[in-house]
């Protein structure tokens, strides 16, 4: 008969060394990946409104994560966008001389390095198409509380567009924003955790659209956004809910309320199917107006604009600031293949209506948007 | 005043839970309980939803803007 050479004690201690070295027991937040990763997407898109096929965009993405020396990462993106079709010159309404094409070419890389309580992520992206141009800077960070229970998130970021729109009404307009972020992580049980994030972006320059009539905008915008998620871990079936809150404001005196939630069920064999559910109602901008036209003029001038009215007032017929609800289901599918690859498929459905919307006043008068989005995406790691 | 209202109560929350120990982390530790998901996805989903409607970010900071919107 044998008997233990440790007391209870530091048998208890010996267990829990043992278990904090079990992959996936330390919290996330601040290790550096352990395996690199190369990603290939593509987006196949199409909206239209009844009767009318209106925007087709294809977009093939690659993205790349490696870990460096132990405590760095880097990570970067590259994206390209190929947008054709019909875009309203005022409110739904399409013109047989407003087929646009474009094509926009998008990067973006970052570096973190991770210190033992937190990390610290400098990042920088551009995008160009032919008629805009992006630059902006930003740095993040996380600091974690010494049990890993709660992580802070803070963030910086910067951007500065140049916009030379091909109908000349503008030359070498600008617009610069400037964001903050500050968040919370906090684990909630073992099988939950939640976060909320504020984030508040200053903006000014030029925001009209530049191809649509009578579109003057503030030459200023500010924005905020409070973001509530929860994710949850059921045991009885394995899966994940993953659930979503956005509210948002800004100085266009739009308010929006975004809800969204996904179901993340592993089946076997490394299967995993995911639903998903999202709800969106946002309130019209002030200066936005209702497809009632001038009594004397008609379509597209606004609402007493042969009366005298400023012809330089704000105003805007764009459909992006009416208010209206919006809907989109999805479902994605994916499979592991061995440790070192995933696949996977994702179709979602997305329709707007100013009937909709929950909140405010809405806009009548607007056909309904429609969208289809598809989705194939591959992951390798190494 | 009216975010402050929405955001007390949930700050409220996320303070006054128990504390987890670390070896009660392993379903937390599971890829679909982080709040990044795939980052590509996540990208296309900005992209799209800033394009067709008013609200856009909430989740970070530092993307470059697009004449899409």
């Amino acid at each position: 008969m044998t008997t233990s050479r440790y007391t209870p004690q530091e048998l208890a201690a010996s267990l829990v060394a043992a278990a904090l070295l079990l992959p996936g027991v330390q919290a996330r937040a601040d290790e550096p990946p352990q395996d690199g990763s190369i990603s290939l997407r593509y987006l196949d898109y199409a909206d239209s409104q009844p009767g009318l096929d209106r925007i087709r965009a294809h977009s093939p993405s690659v993205s790349v994560t490696a870990p460096v020396a132990g405590d760095w990462s880097i990570e970067g993106t590259l994206t390209a966008d190929d947008v054709s079709g019909a875009s309203p010159r005022y409110h739904s309404a399409i013109s047989g001389a407003s087929h646009m094409q474009d094509e926009r070419k998008a990067g973006d890389f970052a570096v973190t390095r991770y210190f033992r309580r937190g990390t610290l992520t400098a990042g920088a992206a551009y995008s160009t198409e032919h008629d805009y141009v992006s630059r902006a800077l930003s740095l993040n960070g996380t600091l974690s509380s010494e049990d890993n229970n709660t992580t802070w998130a803070f963030g910086l970021a910067g951007s500065r567009d140049s916009i030379n729109p091909v109908n000349h009404v503008v030359v070498a307009e600008r617009k610069r924003t400037v964001g903050v972020l500050a968040g919370v992580t906090r684990v909630l049980t073992p099988n939950d955790i939640g976060q909320l994030t504020l984030t508040r972006t200053n903006g000014s320059g030029y925001y009209n659209d530049p191809y649509k009539l009578f579109d003057n905008r503030p030459r200023s915008r500010r924005e905020n956004t409070v973001l509530l998620r929860w994710n949850h871990y059921a045991d009885s079936t394995g899966g994940t809910t993953r659930l979503g809150y956005r509210y948002y404001s800004d100085s266009f005196r739009i308010r929006a309320h975004t809800l969204s939630g996904e179901y993340v069920q592993p089946l076997g064999g490394g299967w995993s199917v995911v639903p998903e559910l999202r709800l969106y109602t946002q309130s019209a901008a002030y200066f936005y107006y209702d497809p009632v036209y001038d009594a004397t003029l008609g379509a597209p001038f606004p609402p007493g604009y042969s009366n005298g009215a400023d012809p330089n007032r704000l105003s805007s017929p764009d459909q992006r600031l009416s208010g209206f609800g919006a809907v989109t289901v999805g479902l994605k599918v994916a499979r592991e293949i061995g440790k070192l690859w995933t696949v996977d498929v994702k179709v979602e459905r997305y329709e707007q209506r100013g009937s909709w919307r929950l909140f405010h006043d809405g806009s009548p008068g607007l056909a309904p948007l429609r969208a289809r989005i598809f989705q194939i995406g591959l992951t390798r790691r190494w | 005043m009216k975010v402050l209202v929405l955001i007390a109560p949930a700050l409220l929350a996320l303070a006054g839970c128990a504390n987890v120990q670390p070896w009660e982390k392993g379903n937390l530790a599971k890829p679909e309980m982080t709040f990044g998901g795939n980052r590509l996805e996540t990208r296309y989903a900005d992209h799209v939803y800033t394009s067709r409607e008013a609200a856009a970010g909430g989740a970070g900071v530092g993307g470059g803007g697009c004449g899409c919107n």
